[in-house]
């Protein structure tokens, strides 16, 4: 057995000894693997809950009477984002974001909360989750374990013996570092446990491996500072206050002013965005008035193409036609202010994330939540996804009413109950609906998401390994 | 003969400040070789520098005339240090002990060779099971005698070593330490203990301010005058 392994074995028995040390590495490891199955147990029933409302809103939707089609263009749709597997480990935004859209004619809601529970995380410190806990609970038990490790030598005067039997002070800090890194390695049992679980629900184990890689970088980044620090400083309680002081600025501090921070970039919100918008769609016509003057263009060039002289010989119903142009044009304006917003968004994001340098729990979180598919961009993508559907339904029915309803009809149906029953299409049509099913992104695409972060811990890695090993080779008796 | 141990013209600073002044001087292999002096004049100083672990600012240190700065390794691997205080592992037995800085050293004792080593400091055998924390001063000082025996080097630097013991135990570790003599191991031990340095040592140098400024050598069969030693170590002017 290498002196390294000895010394790291010796550490894990003085560890084991002390009734402290004992209680602290028992009361983590229940309170990590409870929060585990907490989470674990939320997130199944949390995805289980949005699939079974997807299907009843899908069936509630195809099971509508005959009816005009532009009825169902009002009567709307949900979808609902279902939490990727990962989202056991990292919730990211699923608690913070809204879980449900409802897509109707004309408009691009807001996500809400589908359900009270599901929104169970927002406020004071919300609920609380594994990625949370490796990046704010495990490093005070690395702190604990691991602040005396050369100061409790130096203190009882054992490091001269040590060093005198000819053991290396690399030696001395690799057998530390060792002992420290089991423990945390140790503590990402529970993690690991849910990586697996996540694969079996059908995450990529490549994305799975890459989250514990992290998580265990990360824990090594807290192992070579408590290291370093405690090579660094004389006493023990000097290493402890440092460490403390280290660990309350990067997970809590730092973190937090770099949201305030990002928050102070400027981003106009759905709202205010929204209210700009107006302008642009009263220029771009109302898709419920045929006459409206923005149409005017339109039917010239319909009535050109088809050589007729009224819009009631139109072979296709005009008032149709109108509602699928005001829909095009309409939809064009919400996705550029859609996208604009969003640009802002991942401005903000990128100044949060520009802090990354300076903590390693948010550059951990960063990545974290970029691998689990629960950040800004799987919000984003939602958005588009269901975006993309809401359009392609509402163009759907458009279609229908331009093509299945005669224009004469339409005009009448307010005065006309027979004119109203004729405008009336069979509900197979409702089955145009495409079923919504939010996945997770590409491997790929979360792993590419989750470089700058990860280079920013790793960057901390290196620093760090290099400290130890300037500070190591100074260790003096 | 190659000097077993050689510092010359020695100047050791300690937070800036010169803790060793031009301290030269040789121990013979096979000598038992003291340095007296009162505290802060450079003993414990001395026995570091020749481990290694502080580097001189002038002059140089050397064990078996291989300099310790450019091998500090080597110097390790042929000395056994006993510290001051014999800081050993509280948490430990005895045994415990022995076997992990035996093991950290490279070697691998059975049982046997450290019930013998326990034996010849007189560590009683029902306490080499219990816990440091339990031990007096002078049975820690035991365990560490024993560690340095065990080592089988052929240098022993020994800081205080006779502290905390009571004056049965002092007389016996004398006279292990004249038998580890006589069986051609060099010994440099530091002390303010003048009568023992007396009784064990072949030669003395004192040290007073980080300046070597006495020494006494013991005639062919006879021990160092103690009254001598005395005289100088108490006198406000150098030897």
């Amino acid at each position: 057995m290498t002196a390294a392994l000895r010394i790291a074995r010796a550490e894990w028995g003085f560890w084991l000894r002390s009734r402290l040390l004992r209680t602290a590495l028992a009361v983590f490891g229940l309170l990590l693997t409870a929060i585990a199955v907490l989470s674990a147990t939320r997130i199944e029933t949390e995805s289980a809950r949005r699939a079974a409302q997807q299907q009843a809103a899908e069936a509630a939707f195809i099971a509508q009477p005959d009816r005009h089609p532009h009825r169902m263009v009002h009567y709307g749709h949900y979808v609902f984002r279902t939490p990727p597997p990962l989202a056991m480990f990292d919730p990211g935004i699923d608690a913070v974001a809204g879980q449900a859209l409802f897509l109707e004619g004309h408009r691009q809601n807001s996500a809400a909360f589908a359900e009270a529970p599901s929104a169970a995380g927002v406020g004071a410190f919300g609920v609380p989750h594994p990625a949370l806990a490796y990046q704010l609970l495990v490093p005070l038990l690395l702190i604990a374990l691991g602040h005396a490790a050369f100061a409790r030598e130096r203190e009882a005067g054992t490091l001269a013996p040590l060093l005198a039997q000819g053991v290396r002070p690399a030696q001395l800090a690799a057998g530390k570092a060792i002992a420290l890194g089991v423990a945390a390695l140790a503590m990402l049992l529970p993690a690991a446990g849910l990586a697996a679980l996540a694969v079996a629900d059908g995450e990529s184990p490549t994305v799975a491996a890459l989250q514990m890689l992290l998580y265990a970088g990360y824990l090594v980044v807290w192992v070579l500072a408590v290291l370093l620090l405690g090579a660094l400083l004389p006493r023990r309680a000097d290493v402890l206050g440092a460490l403390l002081l280290v660990w309350l600025a990067t997970t809590l501090v730092l973190p937090r002013l770099a949201a305030s921070h990002a928050a102070t970039a400027a981003a106009s919100g759905k709202i205010a965005a929204d209210i700009a918008l107006l302008e642009g769609l009263r220029n771009a016509g109302d898709g419920h008035n045929a006459a409206d003057p923005a149409f005017d263009a339109l039917r010239r060039q319909l009535l050109a193409q088809h050589g007729v002289e009224r819009v009631e010989d139109l072979p296709v119903n005009f008032r149709g036609v109108v509602a699928t142009i005001a829909e095009e044009r309409l939809t064009a304006l919400l996705n550029e202010a859609a996208e604009r917003r969003m640009a802002q968004e991942r401005a903000q994001s990128a100044q949060l994330a520009a802090f990354a340098w300076a903590s390693p729990a948010l550059a951990t979180g960063i990545a974290s939540r970029a691998l689990s598919g629960t950040d800004l961009a799987a919000m984003h993508r939602f958005q588009r996804e269901a975006e993309a559907l809401r359009f392609e339904f509402v163009q759907g029915l458009n279609q229908v009413h331009a093509n299945r309803l005669r224009y004469a009809d339409d005009i009448q149906r307010s005065v006309d109950p027979e004119a109203e029953r004729r405008t009336r299409v069979d509900a197979s049509h409702w089955r145009l609906l495409r079923a919504f099913s939010f996945e997770p992104a590409a491997p790929a695409a979360r792993r590419a998401n989750a470089f700058a972060a990860s280079v920013a811990l790793a960057a901390w890695l290196v620093a760090l390994a290099l400290g130890l090993r300037i500070a190591v080779a100074r260790l003096r008796p | 003969m190659v000097p077993a141990l050689e510092a010359d013209a020695l100047t050791i600073l300690r937070g800036g400040r010169p803790a060793l002044r031009g301290v030269s001087f040789v121990v013979r292999p096979g000598e038992v070789h003291a340095l007296l002096g009162g505290n802060g004049a450079g003993k414990s100083t001395t026995l570091l520098a020749f481990l290694g672990f502080l580097a001189p600012a002038q002059g140089s240190v050397r064990v078996e005339g291989a300099d310790v700065g450019a091998d500090p390794a080597h110097a390790r691997q042929r000395i056994a240090y006993l510290p001051e205080n014999a800081a050993l592992y509280e948490h430990l037995d005895a045994y415990e002990n022995l076997d992990y800085f035996l093991a950290l050293a490279g070697l691998r004792a059975v049982r046997a060779a450290i019930d013998a080593a326990l034996d010849r400091v007189a560590l009683a055998p029902a306490a080499r099971t219990r816990r440091l924390e339990t031990y007096s001063k002078g049975m820690r000082q035991k365990v560490a005698i024993a560690l340095a025996l065990l080592r089988e080097t052929p240098i022993l630097l020994l800081d205080e070593p006779t502290s905390g013991l009571d004056p049965v135990a002092i007389d016996e570790f004398n006279r292990l330490l004249r038998e580890l003599a006589n069986a051609g191991r060099t010994v440099l031990m530091v002390t303010h203990d003048v009568y023992g340095a007396c009784q064990v040592a072949d030669r003395i140098g004192l040290l007073r301010d980080g300046a070597l400024v006495g020494r006494f050598e013991a005639a062919p069969g006879a021990r160092i005058d103690t009254e001598a030693v005395h005289a100088a170590f108490v006198a406000r002017e150098p030897a």
